[in-house]
């Protein structure tokens, strides 16, 4: 059995769902199974564009970001779904929590994908039998979908659970490069974008197997440090661990919003400023974090973006605190055209457990009236172990968020 | 204009006179620096309209001349250059002369500079202060004063006011005061003669800190006058003038706490030693914190700790420890500062709680106050 492993080397699952927003829909009304589905953010809004849909609405032409009107267009027998995030949430918790019965090494990267190391997971079979356990499993508990690649390394690993979808298997071993990996065009490559593969396509890179045999220099004079990573991961060289603890490191926790037409008025704007900074401050209060740089971006009717930051000498967490410096950029950086879309980002975040706040002479007195009950908290925590107890951060079933709610799941499925 | 000069003597005025010159400032003219040469002496100045300095070499002093065959007139000269040229130049001597096309010509042994000048009427009058609202201080007291205190001025510029030193002379007492918010510094010192009272005005620190540079250790007088908006220090050769801050300097009396539970007296320098080494593991973007508890009725241990790098301990004896048990983080580098500051052997720690403010002071001496707020952990 054990000879499905290396002697050297790891073995790694990418697992990701297929369609995650739109199976869960059929998962809870399985009526909707085989037909066209879309989620859509604000569908009759007219910034509603398409989150995901089925490989039935796929198949009709319908993409991701796609403007509702125009997939109806496409496919006038569309159903139109809005986002049920808790839903999401409650299925991705419950499809990681499947994954820590296999290992504790997983390193969650979106509501939907991650990456489990099973190299120690011998005692549960070969590879192929612990992946096929897996997405049996998630199928038949949660009737979702989902693919698994199974290769030496993160990288190869994603790309594998590309190639079949959706409940695809796919190994992708180092031997198996050169007729599964490299005849991929250059676009299909992760970590490849639009810029760097237009980038690539001009010096006639066009495949993978192209840039696995690319000149390293001219590489690097093109794409920088990055050209030479890229280069590395075509032939299969990926040395990131899967690490569970990167989940944890997040440096910025944002909110943005399209207005409901482009404006420039400004009590409208106050209003979406308010609401963003509420969103960022119940974002770092879930996360027991507080940040020292507000960033804004302002999007404008013609769709140039500007961001602008402003570093501060100490941490907030509060949302009077952000949405005065973020006031404060706006009226310093806005040139008064009409805005489309407004975002608010608190940057270089950290847990509070982390930082230590320098009290101020002038405002110190509020602090200290709290004194004695931290010090109570602190006597009790020596006695008992860790902080017996925890601020009460309001848990709000109607906490949905927008931007980050993706990497805001990530920890969920450890409660 | 013409003159013949002592370059020790040349370089050491365009030294201080620099201290006022910026390259970028509203008036042109500025950025260059004024030579006016009488019978009895050169003077130099430059300004950047906040500071404005004045450096006068006599045409001789104590016996010794300085200044020799004086033709009468005035210059302004680009100060981008003639502090580097002046300090090369490779004989004792340098001769200045400037023509009436301002062109102005540096010798020095076999070498020569042409440089075009700037005429000298075009450089603004700078405001001559009225001199009866003065009093004097020893200058290395006047140093010692700006030394123990603008270095806990802010340096934001969220509250102007905090860049500056408070300045208060009330009953003969003189008394610096500066807080960034964070910790303050305060030095009082008495004053013998003094026709004035000030209550609140402040200096900005960075005219401090010039001031400071320039002053020699001397135990000779330093006159200190001052107005609505300006003030002037004065000494034989030397004639500083600097702007105030506008505003209300915020009252800090009231915030210095006046009664404690803890007292720890302990020797300045192990302190100083122990807070030094533990703060190598504290990281400055994480407020350099540092944690001082007390062990018992003589030792007193110092911590720091930075999840990703490690952790330090040290115990270190006092003197005494007085009061309650207590457990507080502040900042390294505050308390670094404030132990430097204080140049007494032993010093008397006050602490009121790990949330409010602690003082530090020499023991029996309360003329000098450091204060630091302490960081709270969460």
């Amino acid at each position: 059995m054990s000879n499905w492993y290396p002697k050297k080397g790891r073995v790694i699952f990418h697992i990701d769902m297929n369609c995650f927003y739109a199976s869960v829909g059929m998962a809870y009304n399985p009526k909707l199974k085989g037909k066209p589905l879309a989620i859509a953010g604000n569908p009759e809004e007219r910034k509603g564009i398409v989150v995901t849909s089925s490989y039935e609405a796929r198949e009709k032409g319908v993409k991701t970001t796609m403007p509702v009107w125009q997939a109806r267009k496409l496919c006038p027998s569309l159903i139109i779904m809005h986002p049920n995030f808790d839903r999401y949430r409650t299925a991705s918790a419950e499809m990681f929590k499947m994954l820590t019965d296999i290992t504790p090494i997983i390193q969650p990267v979106s509501i939907d994908e991650g990456y489990i190391d099973i190299t120690e997971c011998k005692h549960l079979g070969n590879p192929i039998e612990i992946a096929q356990n897996l997405q049996n499993r998630i199928l038949k508990e949660l009737d979702l979908p989902c693919s698994i690649g199974i290769a030496p390394n993160k990288f190869l690993a994603k790309m594998a659970s590309d190639m079949k979808k959706p409940l695809g298997m796919t190994v992708l071993r180092k031997r198996d490069l050169p007729y599964k990996l490299w005849p991929l065009p250059i676009e299909k490559m992760y970590g490849v974008g639009k810029k760097t593969a237009e980038k690539l396509q001009a010096i006639d890179i066009t495949t993978i197997g192209k840039l696995a045999h690319a000149n390293v220099y001219q590489l690097r004079q093109i794409l920088g440090i990055n050209g030479e990573r890229l280069k590395n991961r075509a032939n299969g060289i990926d040395h990131r661990i899967v690490d569970p603890e990167a989940v944890n490191e997040f440096k910025s926790i944002g909110s943005s919003q399209t207005l409901p037409e482009d404006t420039t008025n400004e009590a409208d704007i106050r209003q979406l400023l308010h609401l963003l900074a509420e969103n960022v401050e119940r974002r770092l209060k879930r996360k027991q974090a507080a940040g020292r740089n507000v960033q804004i971006m302002i999007k404008y009717y013609d769709h140039k973006t500007i961001t602008r930051s402003r570093k501060l000498p100490y941490y907030i967490d509060k949302k009077a605190d952000i949405l005065m410096i973020a006031k404060e950029l706006f009226i310093q950086h806005w040139n008064s055209e009409p805005i489309r879309l407004l975002g608010i980002t608190v940057q270089e975040v950290e847990e509070k457990q982390y930082i230590a706040q320098q009290l101020d002479i002038f405002t110190y007195e509020k602090e200290a009236e709290k004194e004695k009950l931290y010090n109570v908290i602190d006597r009790l925590s020596q006695k008992y172990g860790k902080n017996p107890f925890k601020q009460m951060h309001g848990t709000n079933i109607d906490d949905q968020p927008h931007t980050s709610f993706q990497k805001d799941f990530l920890n969920d499925y450890k409660q | 204009m013409k003159f013949i000069i002592q370059r020790d003597k040349l370089i050491a005025s365009v030294q201080d006179v620099m201290k006022a010159i910026s390259t970028r400032t509203a008036i042109p003219i500025l950025t260059g620096m004024k030579i006016e040469a009488k019978d009895h002496g050169i003077k130099l100045t430059g300004s950047d309209s906040d500071i404005s300095i004045e450096s006068y070499i006599p045409a001789e002093s104590d016996g010794m001349v300085h200044v020799e065959e004086i033709e009468e007139g005035s210059i302004v000269l680009q100060a981008r250059y003639f502090p580097d040229i002046v300090r090369k130049l490779p004989e004792k001597t340098v001769e200045i002369e400037a023509d009436s096309n301002l062109k102005v010509t540096i010798r020095s042994g076999k070498a020569e500079f042409n440089l075009n000048g700037q005429d000298a009427e075009e450089y603004p009058q700078l405001p001559k202060l009225q001199t009866d609202d003065s009093f004097e201080l020893q200058t290395d007291l006047l140093k010692n004063l700006i030394k123990q205190t603008v270095f806990a001025i802010s340096t934001m510029e969220t509250r102007p006011i905090l860049t500056g030193v408070n300045l208060k002379l009330e009953g003969k007492q003189l008394k610096f005061t500066a807080t960034d918010s964070h910790r303050l510094a305060s030095r009082e010192i008495p004053v013998k003669e003094a026709n004035i009272e000030f209550s609140s005005i402040v200096v900005p620190g960075k005219s401090l800190n010039e001031l400071y540079k320039i002053l020699d250790d001397t135990d000779e007088p330093i006159e200190i006058s001052v107005t609505n908006n300006q003030i002037l220090f004065r000494t034989k050769h030397l004639y500083f003038l600097s702007r105030l801050l506008d505003g209300t300097y915020p009252e800090t009396s009231r915030l210095i706490p006046d009664q404690s539970k803890t007292v720890l007296y302990v020797n300045t320098k192990d302190l100083l030693n122990t807070i030094d080494r533990a703060s190598l593991l504290a990281k400055e973007d994480r407020n350099n914190v540092v944690r001082l508890t007390t062990k018992d009725g003589q030792t007193v241990e110092i911590t720091s700790n930075s999840p990703e790098v490690g952790r330090a301990t040290e115990e270190i004896s006092a003197k005494s420890i007085e009061g309650e048990e207590l457990k507080i983080s502040f900042s390294s580098k505050y308390m670094l500062d404030a132990l430097k500051a204080i140049e007494y052997d032993e010093v008397k720690i006050e602490f009121t709680g790990a949330m409010r403010p602690f003082i530090i002071r020499p023991v029996n001496n309360d003329s000098i106050l450091q204060l630091i707020l302490p960081v709270r952990t969460y």
